[in-house]
Parts: C-alpha cells; sequence; structure tokens
C-alpha cells in the first residue's frame, strides 16, 4: 500500500476509535447493539395511520373543490401489496385510495407488524446440550421441533428465518447478529431443560431480565456456554438493556407462548407442570434486538419426558403450542392497527 | 489546548501476565502485573515498603497480600483491592517512563492509550476508564490487535493473532476501526497453557513440588509445539532434593492445547473476508503476544492454511512492545482536539 494511502487508513481508523471511545464516555451501547432501526421501523409500522387518513383528507378537499385529477386515478384498494411494513413500499400505492369512498378501505390493507420470525434450535454440532440417560440430546430435539414450527409459520403466511438449518454449532453472539440482520419481528430460542434433581416435569418461557434465583443464573451460564462473553460481563451488558421497551414486548410474548405450551401440552400429559414466565440472563436475549424469548418447551432430565420427546407425535404437539403462541401474539399486534381504520 | 512541552504520550499494553509502556520520550519498560501489599507488620518491617510491584512483588509473594489485577485481559471487577492494585500498577509504569521524580504524578499532561482485549466489553471499557481517574489526564482506550496492528502499519488486508496469558485475540483489519464481527477473543491463551502444563507435571511427577511461576519460567523458555527442538530438562525438587526432570512430552501437549481452538478461529475469521481478499489476508498473518514465540506454531498455522489456499504467518520477534508502540503511535497520531474530548 502506498505511504499515502497508509496515512488515510490510519486517520480513519483512529478518527472511528475516538469515537468508540466517546460513545463509551457517553454510556451509549455498543454500535452492534445499538438499535438504529427500531426507530425508522417504528414509524414505517405506524405511517399507514398517518399518511391515509391524511390522503382521505386530501381526497375530499380536492373533490369538494372539483378538481378533476383526483378521477385519473382508477386502482382498485385491493391491489395494495401485503408487504411487511418494514419495506418502504408499502406506503407507495396510497394514490389508489383516492378512488375509493372510506367504506371500501379494507383493514386487510394493513399490513402485520410480526411477519419474520427468527427460530433458534438451542445447541448443535460439538454441543449437544442437554442429553437424557436414553440418550437423546437437547440438539436433535431442539433442531426437529423449529423445524416443525417453520413448516408451521411458512404455511401460514410468515417469513421463517433459521439460525441452524442442520446439525452445527453457531456461537450464540452470531445468532443474534443473523437475528438482527435479517430484520426480524421476534425471536424465539427453543431449549429442553434437564435438571437433574428430582423428577421435575414442566415447560417454562424466559425473556430477558434480571434475576436473583442463582439456578436461573446457573442455567444462563449453562446456556451461555458457546457465547464468547462472561456472565459477569453479561450482567453489565444487562444494566443497559434493562430499561428497553423491548422486554415488555418480549415479556408478552413470553405470556402468550408459554400459556399456550402448556395449554397445548397438558392435553396429552396431564402431570406437565406449568413453571411460569421467568426473567433470566440468556445471552441470545440480550443481544437481539427484536423482542426474544427463550421457551424450555420440556425436560429431558425426567425419563418419562425424555421417553415422550422421543416421539415425533409429541414434537409435533411441541411445535403447534410454540405455532399458536406465536400467531396469537402478531394477532394481538395487529389488532391496535385495524382499530386505526 | 495543552502546552506541548508538558505532554506525555504513552501507549500502554495493559496485560494479565506482564504490563508494557512506551513514553514519547523514548523510554519503554515492561513489568509483570503483580501487585503485593505486606500482610502484616512483620512483612512491611522487612522490606521497608508499603507496596511492592511486578518482580519484586511476585520474588517476595510469601510475605505480601498479592494481587494479580487483571484476568482474562480485563481488569477484575467487583474488588477494591484489585482496582486499588492496578492503579498502582499504572503509577509505576509512569513513574518508570518518568512522569514524576516524586511519585506524585501531577507534574505532565498524560495522554494514554491503553489496549484491551478485542472482544472487551463497553462496560469493561468504561470500568477501566473509571479506575484510571486521576492517573492519566486524558484516555483513549483501543482493541490491543488494533493497536499493534496500528503500530505495524498493517491496519489493511491483514490478521493479528495475538497470544497473550490471559487470552488470545484475533483481528482481522479491514482498513477500518475493527468492529466485533472483525474480532474474537479466546481464553486459550498462556494462564490455560500454564495450568495445564503444571496438571500434566503433577501428573508425571508426583512427588515433584513445582508452582505456577515455576511453570511460567520453564514455558517461556522451552515452548514448542510439533517436533521438539531438543529435550525440555527442568530443575525442581523432589522430597527436597533438586532433581532434573524431562518435561518435553508434557511441553509439548500443553502447548498443543492452544493450536486447535486457534486455528478453528483463525480459519473461521477468514472465511467471512469477502472472497477477494482473503488471499491478501491469508498472507499476511501476524502472530505477537508471547505466544507468539511459541517454537513451530507460525509453521503449524501456515500448515492449516493450506487446506484453504495457503498462506503466510509471521511471529514477531520481539512481541513486549509491540502492543504498546502501537498505542504511543496511535496517541501522537490523535489531535489535540480528540485528546481534550477523551478526559479521563
Amino acid at each position: 500500500m502506498r505511504a499515502g494511502n497508509i496515512e488515510r487508513v490510519k486517520r480513519k481508523a483512529l478518527r472511528e476509535a475516538v469515537a468508540e471511545n466517546l460513545d463509551t464516555i457517553r454510556g451509549l451501547p455498543p454500535r452492534s447493539l445499538r438499535p438504529a432501526h427500531r426507530t425508522l421501523r417504528a414509524f414505517l409500522r405506524r405511517a399507514p395511520l398517518l399518511i391515509i387518513p391524511l390522503m382521505l383528507a386530501g381526497f375530499a378537499y380536492l373533490t369538494s373543490s372539483s378538481v378533476p385529477a383526483a378521477a385519473t386515478v382508477k386502482v382498485p384498494v385491493q391491489s395494495l401489496p401485503s408487504q411487511p411494513v418494514q419495506r418502504a413500499s408499502v406506503v407507495t400505492p396510497a394514490p389508489a385510495l383516492l378512488t375509493d369512498s372510506l367504506q371500501t378501505v379494507s383493514a386487510s390493507a394493513f399490513p402485520l407488524s410480526v411477519r419474520r420470525v427468527v427460530l433458534d434450535a438451542g445447541h448443535g454440532g460439538t454441543d449437544p446440550g442437554a442429553s437424557s440417560t436414553s440418550n437423546v440430546s437437547e440438539k436433535d430435539i431442539t433442531l426437529d421441533i423449529e423445524q416443525r414450527l417453520g413448516t408451521m409459520l411458512r404455511k401460514n403466511g410468515f417469513e421463517v428465518v433459521s439460525t441452524r438449518g442442520d446439525d452445527r454449532l453457531i456461537p450464540l453472539r452470531e445468532r443474534a447478529h443473523l437475528a438482527n440482520s435479517s430484520k426480524s419481528d421476534i425471536f424465539v430460542s427453543i431449549h429442553v431443560n434437564s435438571i437433574p434433581q428430582g423428577n421435575n416435569h414442566g415447560v417454562e418461557t424466559y425473556y430477558l431480565g434480571p434475576t436473583n434465583d442463582p439456578s436461573l443464573t446457573q442455567l444462563a451460564a449453562k446456556e451461555n456456554l458457546t457465547s464468547g462473553y462472561a456472565l459477569a460481563d453479561l450482567r453489565k451488558l444487562l444494566d443497559r438493556v434493562y430499561a428497553d421497551v423491548r422486554r415488555d414486548e418480549s415479556q408478552r410474548l413470553a405470556s402468550v407462548v408459554q400459556h399456550q405450551l402448556f395449554s397445548g401440552l397438558r392435553g396429552v400429559d396431564p402431570g406437565l407442570e406449568n413453571w411460569g414466565v421467568k426473567r433470566a440472563p440468556f445471552i441470545v436475549l440480550v443481544a437481539t434486538d427484536m423482542p426474544a424469548i427463550l421457551a424450555e418447551v420440556g425436560c429431558l432430565s425426567n425419563e418419562r419426558e425424555a421417553e415422550m420427546l422421543r416421539s415425533s407425535a409429541y414434537r409435533e404437539q411441541i411445535a403447534q403450542a410454540l405455532f399458536h403462541g406465536i400467531n396469537a401474539y402478531a394477532r394481538a399486534n395487529d389488532a391496535p392497527q385495524r382499530k386505526g381504520t | 489546548m495543552s502546552n506541548e512541552s508538558e505532554i506525555l504520550h504513552v501507549g500502554i499494553d495493559l496485560g494479565t501476565s506482564r504490563s508494557a509502556i512506551s513514553a514519547s520520550n523514548g523510554e519503554r519498560f515492561v513489568v509483570d502485573s503483580f501487585v503485593g501489599w505486606p500482610a502484616d507488620m512483620v512483612a512491611r518491617k522487612v522490606l521497608k515498603r508499603d507496596v511492592l510491584i511486578g518482580h519484586e512483588a511476585v520474588a517476595n509473594r510469601t510475605m505480601l497480600d498479592l494481587h494479580r489485577p487483571l484476568e482474562r485481559g480485563l481488569l477484575k471487577e467487583g474488588s477494591d483491592k484489585d482496582v486499588e492494585a492496578v492503579r498502582e500498577l499504572l503509577k509505576h509504569l509512569l513513574r518508570l517512563v518518568g512522569v514524576s521524580s516524586n511519585g506524585k504524578i501531577d507534574s505532565s499532561n498524560v495522554r494514554a492509550v491503553v489496549g484491551v482485549p478485542a472482544a472487551s466489553l463497553r462496560t469493561n471499557k468504561q470500568y477501566l476508564r473509571n479506575s484510571m481517574k486521576g492517573i492519566v489526564d486524558s484516555l483513549m482506550i483501543v482493541s490491543e490487535p488494533f493497536a499493534v496492528a496500528y503500530g505495524l502499519n498493517a491496519l489493511l488486508h491483514t490478521m493479528i493473532i495475538d497470544i497473550g496469558a490471559g487470552t488470545t485475540d484475533f483481528c482481522v483489519m479491514k482498513g477500518r476501526y475493527p468492529g466485533e464481527e472483525d474480532q474474537r477473543t479466546l481464553t486459550n491463551a498462556g494462564d490455560s497453557l500454564d495450568t495445564q502444563l503444571l496438571k500434566l507435571i503433577e501428573e508425571r511427577y508426583p512427588q515433584a513440588n513445582v508452582t505456577i511461576f515455576m511453570v511460567r519460567e520453564w514455558k517461556e523458555k522451552h515452548s514448542f509445539v510439533g517436533e521438539p527442538p531438543s529435550r525440555v530438562l527442568v530443575t525442581a525438587p523432589v522430597k527436597g532434593v533438586p532433581t532434573e526432570l524431562d518435561i518435553t512430552n508434557e511441553m509439548r501437549a500443553a502447548c498443543e492445547t492452544l493450536v486447535p481452538p486457534t486455528i478453528e478461529t483463525m480459519l473461521d475469521l477468514l472465511s467471512r473476508v469477502e472472497p477477494e481478499f482473503q488471499e491478501r489476508v491469508r498472507n499476511n498473518v501476524i502472530l505477537s503476544g508471547g505466544g507468539g514465540l511459541i517454537r513451530n506454531l507460525s509453521s503449524t498455522l501456515e500448515a492449516a492454511l493450506k487446506q484453504v489456499g495457503g498462506g503466510k504467518v509471521t511471529h514477531m520477534r520481539d512481541p513486549v512492545f509491540v502492543g504498546s508502540d502501537g498505542g504511543l503511535a496511535l496517541a501522537l497520531d490523535a489531535p489535540d482536539e480528540d485528546w481534550e474530548k477523551l478526559t479521563a
């Protein structure tokens, strides 16, 4: 490289190093964790609510003023593309509305707020996760359920992003990076518990938050093994995200999924316990930008349950329960926008 | 603006095992990252000092409350004593380069660049920044491999592998300040090698009385991977009698624990480089840090690169100051207006 180029590259890198230090001094989170696009996405999500009334008001004004240009637009409202809200094209067909009265504006014209879902099958590759005495590995169970759930979601119009489509180890940080770069709307991580003490048999769903429960800290440490972060680092990282607005959304998603998970599985497994919605510092929940949950869909240390988890019919039931949870959350999220019509 | 004549720029490689400082007045020093306080009144009387740092602290460790304030390249959190230890260490380094002759750090305007492991979180950096308040006037904290690359003018199409005591840092330089995606940190490094070596020696020679400090010294003299350059013979007391021990196989086995994770991470980072630049990066792999001196390691990494088209791994012959020199270069290049914003 020429001397001039070296100096230019050095100046640029130095400027960036200074900027990063200033961010630290100001207490800003790392750029990779900073949800720069969140405000824009939130705006785009709500943009139809602002733009459409404005266009309708404009139309009323134009027709009352007998401006002939309004009558030249003939595209019916049904031609509005039902694309994800984050795409700018959602708001561009607004002129179509000029031809129709208020009654013809259909709720279906408004895009779903949850369209793209990241599914994260826990563990994989050289990291088998929990194992039962009958050699059932968590990594295999989670991958199978993730694939079944993915199929159900796709059939119902969701886009699905998988963090691992096969049996390989993807570091947790990369899973979060994939989720963030795919601009997905929610993140669902699938895991299976293992609690050797006692005859534990239940399901639970986590979202990001502090916990004083040492057993949960231990569980998080176990699940975070392949993250590259130490738990002490993680606690510090958490301090910055506890106040994040997405925590409320994550809690709501966790509640709906846990409800469906328990009610869906209790029918086939009456002894199942509801361990509820909990907070814990799992790294995949920390580093993702969108509402994120981690579902522990069973307990491999319970031999009876491990046996059930070997059955494809039971795994299908789990996938269905998760699907119903995600779908219910998505539908509930759409409701406020539809009221706007 | 500060008066140029009063300003001292320093680059500091604050290491888990050793810390180095390079200053704009031409002084360079390295000390063991140990700080110790006399354990009791007797020790204080014998040592005639309130605090001992570096090699002196290690040599007199039996009489000291000894602290190694950095763990995996980061300042240990939650311990006031470790914060105090790192402050003492930094003051000592600054005194060595002549910040103040009377031991008080108040006569100069000190601008410091400190290198930390690549994957340090912002909170780790903030914690370090808080701990350095009052010791330096302005502070910039950078990723250690970035400081190395900056000092070597190797900011483009280069991979730095910095094997320290606490961490092994990887960084691909792409002509910009490295982001999270360009860097990795492993905790397989000098310390983990020491622990493994001690365990293997204890297994083979259960009667031998060996400490981690002895093991560290042996590693620094004899470390190798692959074919042994010669037999590794060391002396240690066995039932109180100095005895020669052959630790060739143990040394190789311990050193080779670093090889698989290093190769895996190197190849993984390479695979993420844009395809058209991969060959250039493969031919510009720089091995720095104390671990870079492990014999045959660079050729072992080169052999691993053959599976992806071949490449060249260069190790720094004098890795001790490569990080602090890079930090000093950064300190000197940063304009005054930036330093004024980076007040410690």
